[in-house]
């Protein structure tokens, strides 16, 4: 089954000693800072990404170590109120707009929805360009903002305090936000337009891999949902600025306006945030289960069904907001039916590990961490959800440990699956396995010990963004402190030998994991136009054919890594195909 | 509650919905934990049984099942829906209150809680203890409600968006500038039981916190009388007949003579309430209301032991029948330690706006 196996199978190719120079690729071509300022290359675009959500996460891991820290004590450990609460507005802001909303979308969008379809680069490259400037302007006044003082007005920014009693930098941050709105808008564009157009030969609609039909549906998302978003913001701003009467009832407005248009953005952002991880879940469960995807119609239209469904739920954030009781019902009854596709996504993953061949490297821990734990963070969604309950749990920490097991233990387990899933791809370099192993288990338990005693405090009644709460909370509060403190030591191990790896990690193979998409048929990493021009790719299969043993273009796969680590590095060639199936071998 | 402690299991649970949320809560817990329980089962059986050391390949070419999709599709919407419409029937039950209900309003300020009751009493709760003098801070009231009586709170902020929310009610509601909302309960047990704002509303949001206490029927009617101060405050509550007493107890001088010391130029009134008056030339007398009337209208006729008679009488010229009441009832409610300080002549209503200086001033408004 791998090199170290089978003494009688015949040779393969001798192992060169040193790998040589690399080829031309797409970071070795240039390495000026205009190289990459000015490049078009939408995998350079994703690099690019890349670094600047790592400085946000970074920012807006800082600012939740400043709230966790403080909750330490019943009164506040180390801030005042002021700065708690300009703390978790911080926090809020970051990790939404400037992490979670760019992270798998700009990231892994960028760099694999080309590759993934067969084509040499994004439908619009300068647009894509483009977009990282405006997410950048976005950006630095968002941290502009908190520099000179801050917001503390929470990152859903409900008026009439935001727009008539805070007195913190209110303006840039939204205008930051809004900026960088346009970004997230010429993302889902350039995502769409290049699904649609410029998929390879045979690459048809119930061949695509389930990561682009996840992206597909997330670009539907954010091309339709984020004008709504800018334009509420605007009307803050405007109403802020000028006091110009729209949400501010002592101006004549009337503040469930603001909130329903806010969710009606950011209910769905919320599934921007979720199904590109979704994706990234499908493609790595299949490959290191060695199965075809149990339902592939079914997730990938669970997909759509989400995006679309999820428009019609905004107002399930605003139960006891104020709203009539009859449309308080209607949400809860739409609420109920986004919990279907939810649903059958999580049954269907489980599925596709039956009868697997099921191997345990860094990507694989990090999905099936995102399957135990957005099983807890989608189950819980249906207490706030459902009415007789949401009146109570509502605005407590229970949602607050409801949305980071979404946001957190779905969404960032799935790009990091995807950032150790692709990382000898995008980088030519393959990291620590044991480190990698040992991050996940690390990164699991301490999520689990930060945000379990919220549901328990939540439940109790503890409110959000309280610095100061009764005595009876503060066991459970230093519970989560200290399991984020480990969730932190987990964020950084990656960060180590990551950037390690690139300075003294082996060569990665064409393909490491023995996948089937097209995105691993090129070298690692990928040339400038990421496939050899003279043979682009042509499709004659679906996507997880991992048991016949045959990619996308019908060629067979290398063998399996087994997971030992001495034998993820050493590939035979530079195209990485060896020279039996594992269906051969096994025999 | 000093120490460090770990809340009990359940919460406590003090009203009607309280209990209905908690079988809603159980059941969707139990029915989603089982689902829950058995998917982890399930990954858990397939890891061990199908890793790659087990189980090297090839794999069987399984592509799916209609007949699983179908059932993990039918079978959980069908599940949903009966969280849907359990939540329903408690929720319509707590958003529709009973036509009986007592009425208390409640008004939302940064950063404290009022609440005005139909015969006009009224508290002010929370508040943020840190920008309060000494004598504020032990004012701080407590919303008192009646156990076993159906109480309706209609609610409105006189500025930003607030929620008020009680734990032990298991219910909470946004209190928003410019418009009404309002909540219901029932509650079913005696106790103090928090009160939170549960809507980001400024500096001292985690400060806006307060205590419900829950006392029952009969109590309560004597506390709204100003007969007790279950408030939380030393006084009968404001705008009950017990603090009109007061406040003419004040403004009609009697403070002069019966001050809080026994060496003042008349008796101690503090606790007299109740008790039984020796009289001078023998004999005694039970302080009742009958008691107290005849010794302001004609205060010569029982004089206390010990003392001259050397009160004025005050006929209907001077004390009204009505402000008679009210002095009745301040004197019934008068305990031990709480005759006012002279200089404490006409003290601010608790009511009254306090420091306007907490809020922070609108922006420059358009016109």
């Amino acid at each position: 089954m791998s090199i170290a196996a089978p003494q009688g199978a015949p040779a393969a190719a001798p192992v060169p000693p040193e790998p040589g120079p690399l080829p031309v690729n797409y970071l070795n071509n240039g390495h000026s800072i205009w190289s990459w300022l000015f490049t078009v290359d939408h995998k350079r675009i994703g690099i690019l990404y890349l670094v600047s959500i790592s400085i946000f996460f970074v920012a807006g891991g800082i600012a939740a170590g400043i709230v966790r820290l403080n909750l330490l004590q019943s009164d506040g450990a180390i801030v005042s109120e002021d700065a708690y609460n300009r703390a978790f507005t911080a926090h809020g802001v970051m990790m939404l707009f400037f992490f979670l909303i760019p992270a798998v979308p700009a990231v892994f969008g960028n760099f694999f929805i080309p590759m993934m379809i067969g084509t040499k680069d994004l439908a619009f490259p300068k647009l894509n360009l483009a977009s990282w400037y405006v997410f950048m302007l976005g950006a630095a006044l968002a941290i502009w903002s908190v520099l000179v003082g801050g917001i503390d007005t929470g990152w859903t920014l409900y008026p009439p305090y935001s727009t008539r009693a805070s007195q913190s930098n209110v303006i840039p941050g939204v205008l930051g936000v809004f900026i960088s709105g346009f970004s997230s808008i010429m993302t889902g564009l350039n995502i769409m337009v290049t699904i649609h157009k410029m998929r390879a030969p045979g690459m048809t609609w119930s061949r695509l891999p389930l990561f682009v039909w996840s992206l597909y549906a997330t670009s539907l998302i954010q091309l339709l949902a984020t004008p709504v978003v800018a334009i509420t913001l605007v009307l803050l701003m405007v109403e802020r600025a000028w006091g110009v009467g729209i949400f501010d009832p002592s101006l004549g407005g009337d503040p469930l306006l603001f909130q329903h248009m806010f969710w009606f953005y950011s209910h769905p952002a919320v599934y921007i945030m979720i199904l590109p991880g979704m994706g990234v879940i499908s493609e790595v469960l299949t490959c290191f289960s060695r199965k075809n995807i149990f339902g592939y119609h079914a997730v990938a239209w669970s997909s759509m069904g989400i995006a679309v469904v999820g428009f019609l739920l905004w107002a399930h954030h605003m139960f006891v907001a104020g709203i009539s009781f009859y449309a308080a019902l209607l949400f809860s009854l739409l609420s109920m039916l986004v919990a279907v596709p939810s649903a059958i996504k999580v049954f269907n993953w489980t599925a596709t590990l039956y009868r697997g061949s099921i191997s345990f490297q860094a990507p694989m821990l990090f999905s099936i961490g995102f399957v135990v734990l957005f099983i807890i963070g989608g189950l819980t969604g249906l207490y706030l959800a459902t009415l007789g309950t949401d009146i109570h749990l509502h605005d407590t920490y229970f949602v607050v440990a409801h949305f980071h097991f979404v946001m957190v233990g779905g969404m960032v387990m799935g790009y990091f699956a995807g950032l150790h899933y692709w990382w000898p791809k995008m980088t030519g370099r393959m990291y620590s396995d044991f480190w990698s192993r040992f991050a996940a288990c690390v990164i699991v338990v301490g999520f689990f010990f930060t945000f379990i005693p919220q549901f328990v405090i939540g439940y109790h009644g503890m409110p959000r963004r309280y610095p100061n709460y009764p005595q009876e909370f503060q066991f459970f509060n230093v519970m989560s402190t200290a399991g984020a403190g480990v969730l932190g030591v987990g964020y950084l191990m990656p960060a180590v030998y990551l950037t390690l790896s690139l300075i003294n990690g082996k060569r990665a193979t064409a393909n490491p994991w023995s996948a089937t998409g097209l995105e691993w048929v090129s070298q690692s990493p990928p040339p400038i136009f990421n496939f050899d021009e003279s043979k682009m790719p042509v499709v004659v299969c679906g996507p997880y054919e991992y048991s016949l043993g045959v990619d996308q273009m019908g060629r067979t796969l290398p063998d399996a890594p087994t997971g030992a680590p001495a034998e993820l590095h050493e590939g035979t060639a530079a195209d990485g195909h060896g020279p039996t199936s594992p269906a051969k071998q096994e025999s | 509650m000093n120490t460090m402690g770990i809340p009990p299991f359940i919460p406590e649970l003090a009203s009607e919905h309280a209990l209905r949320f908690e079988y809603l809560f159980w059941y969707i817990t139990i029915t989603s934990g089982v689902v829950g329980l058995a998917l982890y089962a399930a990954l858990l059986y397939f890891c061990v049984v199908y890793r790659r050391g087990v189980n090297p390949g090839p794999t069987p070419r399984i592509l799916g099942s209609l007949r699983l999709e179908l059932a993990w599709t039918v079978i959980p919407a069908f599940v949903f829906l009966s969280y849907f419409a359990i939540g329903v029937y408690v929720f319509n039950k707590a958003a529709h209150p009973p036509e009986d209900s007592m009425e208390v309003f409640i008004i939302g300020k940064q950063w404290m809680w009022k609440a005005q009751y139909p015969g006009g009493q009224r508290v002010i709760i929370g508040g943020n203890p840190r920008n309060m003098t000494e004598a504020e801070r032990n004012s701080i009231g407590k919303l008192v409600i009646p156990a076993g009586r159906p109480v309706k709170f209609t609610m409105i902020s006189e500025d930003v968006i607030h929620s008020f929310g009680i734990p032990a009610f298991r219910q909470k509601m946004d209190v928003l500038p410019g418009r009404y909302t309002t909540m219901w309960q029932h509650p079913t047990k005696t106790g103090e039981y928090h009160l939170y704002c549960d809507q980001f509303c400024g500096t001292w949001h985690s400060l806006m916190v307060g205590k419900v206490k829950v006392v029952n029927g009969a109590e309560f009617d004597s506390w709204l009388m100003g007969h007790q101060p279950f408030q939380g405050s030393d006084n009968a509550v404001d705008g009950s007949l017990a603090h009109e007493g007061r406040q003419l107890f004040l403004k009609l001088q009697c403070i002069n003579c019966h001050s809080a010391t026994p060496t003042g130029k008349a008796p101690v009134l503090e606790g007299l309430w109740g008790t039984r008056v020796p009289l001078k030339g023998g004999g005694g007398e039970w302080a009742d209301d009958q008691y107290i009337i005849e010794s302001i209208r004609k205060p010569r006729g029982k004089v206390v032991d010990g003392w001259e008679g050397v009160m004025p009488a005050y006929d209907e010229s001077q004390v009204t029948n009505e402000e008679l009441n009210a002095l009745v009832a301040y004197i019934r409610s008068l305990k031990k330690g709480q005759t006012p300080d002279n200089t404490q002549r006409f003290p601010a209503p608790n009511g009254a706006p306090t420091d306007r200086t907490q809020s922070p001033p609108p922006p420059k408004k358009g016109n």
